[in-house]
């Protein structure tokens, strides 16, 4: 234990000393900030509303579609109508809208037929405004209803109860779940192992294969055993990527609470999850962050420079990736025998036990199975990832195939 | 007593014979040279004795009991294989090297300021070890070898690449820790080079013992029968009875006397005929009794 813990200590403070460390750390919350500075600072430009007209000669459909966007959410516009309008009309607005004086147009050019609908045509001022587009669409496809029902002979509040919005409400079983939290988490989780692991586990690979570069190994080795030195090694490279992490995530929090966020957001950007749904997040990234880790320890312990590293580069992302592909049955069904088996495969394990605890909380006997069968594949991989080293390191000092690995792995 | 025993050790790799039914021992307090030309087994050897790797087959018992982890403390090992971590402080790598064998950061810490000081590289403590030179990096890994007092040091090839001035220093160094009771295992394929050194050796060839023992013994073994001598004059006396093969280098003669053949009788009749600077009658070189005993079998 001893060695192990002078190896991770010495790896750890030789890469938190770096200038390179020091300044990647301070740089991202440095971005944040400037980030949110620059959104305060152009908050104040934009209008908070917009203002848009509309050109019909059905008069009717135009106030009806302007009380429409007016209550629209969460962004009511403000609408002008021209009735019926002339010709002189296009020049007029198409200035309007060069000065910006409003921010799009709707004309209406009514059916040529009874029976037929209008034609619409919206001009924005800016071609990049969707938001504008797809609210101006939704809100006429429901004008254009309650014209429609109004026509058959609907009663006008028949229609109002018609036309309202449906809410499902999703509940699991024993509490209420705030499903999205859940998959907001699962996301994140999902994200964060795949950006730690592709910053950091290469890390773990590179400093095995600078050890055997600059050939000092043979010390090392003659004093401790290779498993420790792996062992050092994840835990030690491993510590500097959480600490680059902790501090990112701890100013985001920071800036996220502080209420000045708050108020540019609007409204607040609530998660709710529970005390649980919180540990065993932090169980399953350590378990597969050391994980994964443990396989480029594999990795760089196979390969003897950076440029063979690249090459096996996606033994370490492909199982993260298939875990993505995995998603949807499991969602889908988080109790079915597929969503189990999978969340039993070590490599799965820490993103689909999460996501099951999260959806459906499985029996805790599967869950500590889970969590020990990713610790036994952590040793495992770790005992091979130690035994190629060593095998190849003192004996040949080439890279192996796949059964060369195999008999190194007999070796004593 | 014994601090290594080799007994009837292999091992292989593959299909490659490393190290063949080999035996020795070394006594406490020796100082130890095994020898041989490269890849005749001696790193593997030693390997097998540090517990880096095991025997295929035969036993190894360090400090009189077969392996054990905690012996690791008792060694001080100079691989031949050279190296540090380079962006790595050398106080900070002397410190973490002592650490791994056993000493606490602060003992590390004041025995690596000891040793610059006798090495003579004081100035390179607070340096990264990519900016010192190949010497001075060298003298690192042989503090590092011995900050922790070992009572077995073994050195790979431990000359290679150094200066003489520092070699010398090596040398008296290592001279001056054997007088202190250490046992010292030189690994050299540069027979010459610890030909003055050692006490006892183990020559070895193929991964198979050609010749082990006291220093002393072995040479008496061997028939003094080589004469290096410097004249001038006729060098036709070189057709002497007693000389079996000469070669005259322009006044300087390399000569090698037949069985029996009397060097005296040689010098007489040589100092009648030439006028002579110098007259030597050379001991066999290692060397020389290496090529004897491996014959035709040597290789390269």
């Amino acid at each position: 234990m001893r060695n192990i813990w002078l190896i991770a200590k010495r790896e750890y403070l030789e890469r938190v000393r770096t200038r390179a460390f020091v300044i990647s750390t301070l740089m991202i919350p440095l971005l944040m900030v400037a980030g949110i500075v620059a959104s305060v600072l152009g908050a104040g430009h934009t209008k908070s509303t917009l203002h848009i007209t509309v050109v019909s000669r059905d008069q009717q459909l135009a106030l009806d579609l302007q009380k429409e966007l007016l209550n629209s959410k969460p962004n009511p516009m403000m609408v002008d109508i021209i009735s019926p309008g002339n010709p002189e009309t296009k020049a007029t607005i198409d200035s309007m809208l060069a000065d910006k004086q409003i921010d799009g147009y709707l004309w209406i050019t009514p059916a040529a037929h009874p029976g037929e609908r209008p034609a619409f045509s919206y001009t924005p001022r800016s071609a990049a405004d969707i938001a504008t587009r797809a609210a101006i669409t939704a809100a006429l496809r429901t004008v254009l209803l309650r014209e429609r029902l109004a026509h058959e002979g609907m009663v006008a509040n028949d229609v109002d109860s018609l036309t309202e919005p449906v809410k499902v409400d999703t509940a699991q079983a024993g509490r209420n779940a705030e499903t999205t939290s859940s998959y907001v988490a699962i996301y994140v989780l999902f994200f964060l192992m795949y950006m730690v692991i592709l910053l950091y586990g290469m890390n773990v690979a590179r400093s095995i294969i600078e050890e055997k570069t600059s050939r000092i190994f043979e010390i090392l080795l003659a004093t401790i055993r290779p498993e420790e030195m792996m062992a050092g090694k994840v835990i030690g490279v491993g510590s500097v990527g959480l600490t680059q992490v902790a501090v990112w995530m701890l100013t985001a929090v920071l800036l996220a609470t502080g209420s000045w966020f708050q108020a540019i957001a609007g409204q607040s950007a609530h998660i709710s999850l529970s005390a649980a749904q919180v540990i065993y997040f932090f169980i399953f990234f350590l378990l597969g962050y050391l994980l994964y880790s443990s396989v480029a320890a594999a990795l760089g312990a196979i390969v003897n420079s950076e440029q063979e590293l690249q090459q096996l580069n996606m033994f370490l992302v492909m199982p993260l990736a298939g875990c993505m592909f995995a998603l949807g049955p499991v969602i889908s069904n988080p109790s079915g025998t597929i969503a189990r088996i999978i969340s039993f495969i070590p490599f799965c394990t820490p993103l689909i036990m999460y996501l099951r605890i999260s959806l459906a909380p499985p029996p805790a006997w599967e869950v500590a199975l889970s969590i020990a069968g990713m610790i036994v594949t952590i040793y495992g991989v770790l005992w091979c990832a130690s035994r190629i080293y060593r095998v190849g390191i003192l004996m040949y000092g080439k890279r192996p195939n796949l059964s060369e690995i195999m008999r190194w792995l007999k070796y004593s | 007593m014994a601090i290594v025993q080799l007994q009837d050790v292999s091992k292989a790799f593959d299909s490659k014979l490393a190290v063949d039914h080999l035996s020795f021992e070394i006594a406490k307090g020796s100082m130890f040279g095994l020898l041989g030309p490269n890849g005749s087994g001696k790193t593997s050897s030693i390997r097998m004795m540090i517990g880096m790797t095991m025997p295929d087959t035969g036993s190894v018992f360090l400090f009189g009991q077969p392996f054990d982890r905690r012996s690791v403390y008792r060694i001080g090992y100079l691989p031949e294989e050279r190296g540090l971590y380079k962006k790595m402080k050398v106080i900070d790598q002397l410190v973490f090297l002592g650490e791994l064998h056993g000493l606490d950061a602060v003992t590390a810490s004041k025995r690596a300021h000891r040793w610059c000081e006798r090495m003579e590289i004081t100035e390179a403590i607070p340096k990264k070890t990519e900016e010192l030179s190949k010497g001075m990096q060298q003298k690192i890994q042989f503090i590092a070898a011995l900050l922790h007092e070992p009572e077995l040091i073994i050195m790979d090839e431990p000359f290679s690449g150094l200066d003489p001035v520092n070699a010398a220093l090596l040398q008296d160094t290592l001279l001056d820790l054997n007088r202190q009771g250490r046992t010292v295992l030189f690994s050299t394929h540069r027979m010459d080079q610890v030909e003055k050194l050692c006490d006892t050796i183990c020559l070895i060839h193929r991964g198979r013992k050609v010749l082990a023992g006291a220093m002393q013994e072995i040479k008496a073994r061997y028939p003094k029968n080589r004469v290096q001598m410097v004249f001038e004059g006729d060098p036709a006396f070189l057709n002497h009875p007693v000389i079996e093969t000469a070669k005259n280098y322009n006044g300087m003669a390399e000569i090698k006397l037949r069985d029996g053949g009397d060097a005296q009788l040689l010098l007489m009749d040589a100092a009648s005929r030439v006028r002579i600077t110098r007259f030597e009658v050379m001991e066999p070189t290692l060397e020389e009794i290496f090529i004897e005993n491996v014959g035709d079998r040597v290789d390269a």
